[in-house]
């Protein structure tokens, strides 16, 4: 079965084209500037030379078609026609409550996303868009919805709740949802193949550290814990996000600078985290650069980034009770060496023992970078969410045949 | 109807802030002033506005050079005809405004949209210089427009239902502003009220009752006002404020739209409010009260 997967944002679309024979990728690409006169249609076709085209793409349906048009291009195609694709699998921000697992798409999913709108109102409208534009497309072709807030469905009551008016979550289904959560998922379980232990005896805490970033504890294989909350804001620093602070400072610092909320909502999500802290940069490898030019405020946010990165591991393997696991993904987290190194160095108290050889060690494939009689095993695991996506939609689409 | 190009007409503040707001939006925008002193000055001070924005954290560096990148500089009403709706924001005088509408009726095919943000003049008077008067309709924005998210759309005597319908649309899904429904009448529903309320607060004034902070800060705290009448007034500009009063007064003949002679002595003394510097408060260049 070939299966193209579907990332839509607002104004950009990404695509990869599997053939699930053998989980290989046909070809990859990106449309950027949707909605604007000049769009840019980059395509990878495996094997073979990006093609780049620009063109007037003023919205998704006929990002879509152009898209397909490169698919079964005579030149630059990998396929014959548009029929050889089986399925369609759209990546979706925010499930509620209503989606513990992939869907397919029919009328009662599409209105449950349309439910959601509120809870991630610049993502789902996005990824509502790629599904209409892909039906409109490909009429008949079954699709399916992957959730990022999916994997974290099963955490307890006692960790998704906050401790304020339970009529919020009553009325508005104030409450944790997490994010992430396909390559939380994807990497926990990369991680028990990698050890070849069972994955229903593990205690592991993933960290997905890239722009955004997010701690989940799994256990037994789910999800019990993890540090994004109702919005992607909560929890570790992020490039450009606050991560975790006082609620108060929210309501003071709007009367003190007579802030409205979008702008509440801006200054906490695009101007705090790595580029406030430094000045310089949201991006860990300038922060980095800096720090070792010795530049004073990259330190301090390179240190704050850790630092609470570390204390999530901390308070993740007591909410566990202990950890086997610890598992290092997504930009920051599979190439910062140094990152990994000063985070693993103070966790010596868990039995922690970096070998800082293998820690420095690039590559693509799963590694683990303790010593042999470390206690907890720390991994690197690329991620791949793509390739969830890929086989959540193969799967569903095979059984519902 | 697809809205994408948006042709604003008049680079004063209300053409700053409506282009800067659409092109923050994701609108493409073609900006038209006279002069190319004009256009620039009406071009830095939205690019200052932006800073301002950025300062307050409201946008990022690639936001404000996203939203720049979305405004053209036009110098000619001719360069309009591929746009999917006009919005004039010339300053108030009646012959001006209908030699702008008589010149986009010639220009703009005749299903596109052609709106006026007077917050005063007679739509149907307007509408009496085009071919096509079904097109034309009100659309009265406030400002700061970036931060009032409320549109007063105003049917003049031959707005059609469909230009009606559509204007309502862009105001709501397109600009994401809560569009209000007003037939023609002087002042509509905003400028009416608050310029009777401003009047009022005045006359307190005159007579002794309380003095201007008090006035403010009694209908500030206690009914939940942003700023009090007085403040609002400088805020407007007293001269506006006389203005449309007399012009209410004018049309309706009722006293109680008479501009109180405390107004008129401030405006006689060039103390304008926030723009001179100084009106029954004082201010910085910023705008901020001292």
């Amino acid at each position: 079965m070939k299966v193209l997967v579907i990332n839509a944002g607002s104004s950009s679309l990404k695509y990869q084209l599997y053939n699930m024979t053998d989980e290989s990728v046909l070809a990859k690409g990106l449309v950027e500037r949707i909605g604007m006169d000049s769009s840019i249609l980059t395509h990878k076709p495996t094997g073979r030379e990006d093609v780049t085209e620009v063109s007037e793409i003023l919205e998704h349906t006929t990002a879509i078609r152009k898209v397909i048009d490169i698919l079964t291009d005579k030149e630059n195609g990998v396929l014959g026609s548009v029929d050889e694709i089986q399925a369609v699998g759209h990546r979706v921000v925010h499930g509620g409550e209503a989606f513990k697992e992939s869907a397919l798409v029919d009328d009662a999913s599409k209105a449950e996303i349309r439910r959601l709108f509120d809870l991630a109102p610049l993502h789902n409208p996005a990824a509502m868009m790629g599904i209409r534009a892909a039906e409109a497309n490909m009429p008949g072709v079954p699709q399916v919805m992957v959730f990022d807030t999916a994997f974290h469905q099963t955490m307890p009551e006692k960790a998704y709740l906050y401790a304020i008016p339970r009529v919020l979550y009553k009325k508005y289904k104030v409450r944790r949802y997490g994010a992430h959560g396909t390559s939380h998922d994807y990497v926990s379980k990369a991680a028990a193949e990698y050890l070849d232990r069972p994955l229903e005896d593990l205690k592991i805490i993933t960290c997905h550290v890239g722009n955004g970033g997010s701690v989940t504890a799994v256990q037994g294989g789910v999800s019990v814990d993890t540090s994004m909350g109702m919005t992607p804001l909560e929890g570790l620093m992020m490039g450009t996000r606050s991560g975790d602070l006082d609620p108060a400072i929210v309501p003071y610092v709007m009367n003190k600078e007579e802030l409205s909320v979008s702008e509440v909502n801006s200054m906490l999500n695009k101007h705090s985290g790595l580029l406030a802290i430094s000045g310089i940069s949201s991006d860990m490898r300038e922060i980095t650069e800096g720090m070792e030019a010795g530049d004073a405020n990259s330190t301090l946010a390179f240190e704050m980034y850790e630092y609470r990165l570390r204390k999530y591991i901390g308070s993740y393997a007591a909410a566990m009770n202990g950890v086997d696991v610890i598992v290092f993904t997504a930009g920051v987290g599979e190439n910062s060496v140094v990152l990994r190194q000063k985070v693993c160095e103070q966790l010596t108290y868990l039995g922690v023992e970096l070998d800082e050889a293998l820690n420095a060690i690039r590559s693509g494939e799963p590694r683990r970078i303790t010593t042999a009689n470390s206690k907890v095993d720390v991994l690197v695991v690329p991620t791949n969410e793509e390739l969830v996506i890929a086989r959540d939609t193969h799967r569903i689409v095979l059984n519902s045949l | 109807m697809f809205f994408k190009k948006i042709g604003v007409v008049g680079g004063g503040t209300m053409g700053q802030g409506i282009s800067q707001m659409l092109a923050a939006k994701g609108l493409d925008v073609l900006l038209v002033e006279h002069t190319t002193e004009k256009l620039d000055h009406a071009y830095n001070m939205i690019e200052t506005n932006l800073d301002k924005q950025l300062e307050k954290w409201a946008i990022t560096k690639a936001e404000k050079k996203l939203i720049l990148s979305r405004i053209t500089k036009v110098a000619h009403l001719a360069e309009l005809g591929t746009c999917d709706m006009v919005i004039e924001t010339i300053s108030e005088d009646l012959e001006a405004k209908k030699a702008v509408f008589s010149q986009l009726d010639q220009v703009c095919p005749s299903n596109v949209i052609l709106a006026s943000n007077t917050s005063t003049l007679s739509l149907t008077e307007l509408a009496s210089s085009t071919k096509y008067p079904e097109r034309v309709i009100g659309m009265h924005f406030i400002h700061p427009v970036s931060r009032v998210d409320l549109v007063e759309i105003i049917r003049g005597l031959k707005t059609s239902d469909t230009t009606f319908a559509e204007t309502r649309r862009f105001v709501e899904e397109v600009a994401d502003k809560k569009g209000v429904m007003i037939y023609e009448s002087p002042g509509f529903v905003t400028s009416r009220l608050i310029c009777l309320l401003i009047n009022e607060a005045l006359h307190v004034l005159q007579e002794g009752v309380a003095s201007a902070e008090d006035i403010d800060d009694a209908m500030r705290i206690g009914y939940n006002f942003q700023h009090g009448p007085l403040e609002m007034a400088d805020r407007f500009g007293l001269d506006s404020v006389e203005a449309a009063l007399e012009r209410m007064f004018r049309e309706f003949g009722e006293l109680k739209y008479r501009p109180s002679t405390v107004l008129k002595k401030m405006v006689r003394a060039g103390h304008l409010g926030v723009k001179t510097g100084e009106g029954f408060f004082k201010y910085d260049k910023d705008g901020d009260r001292l």
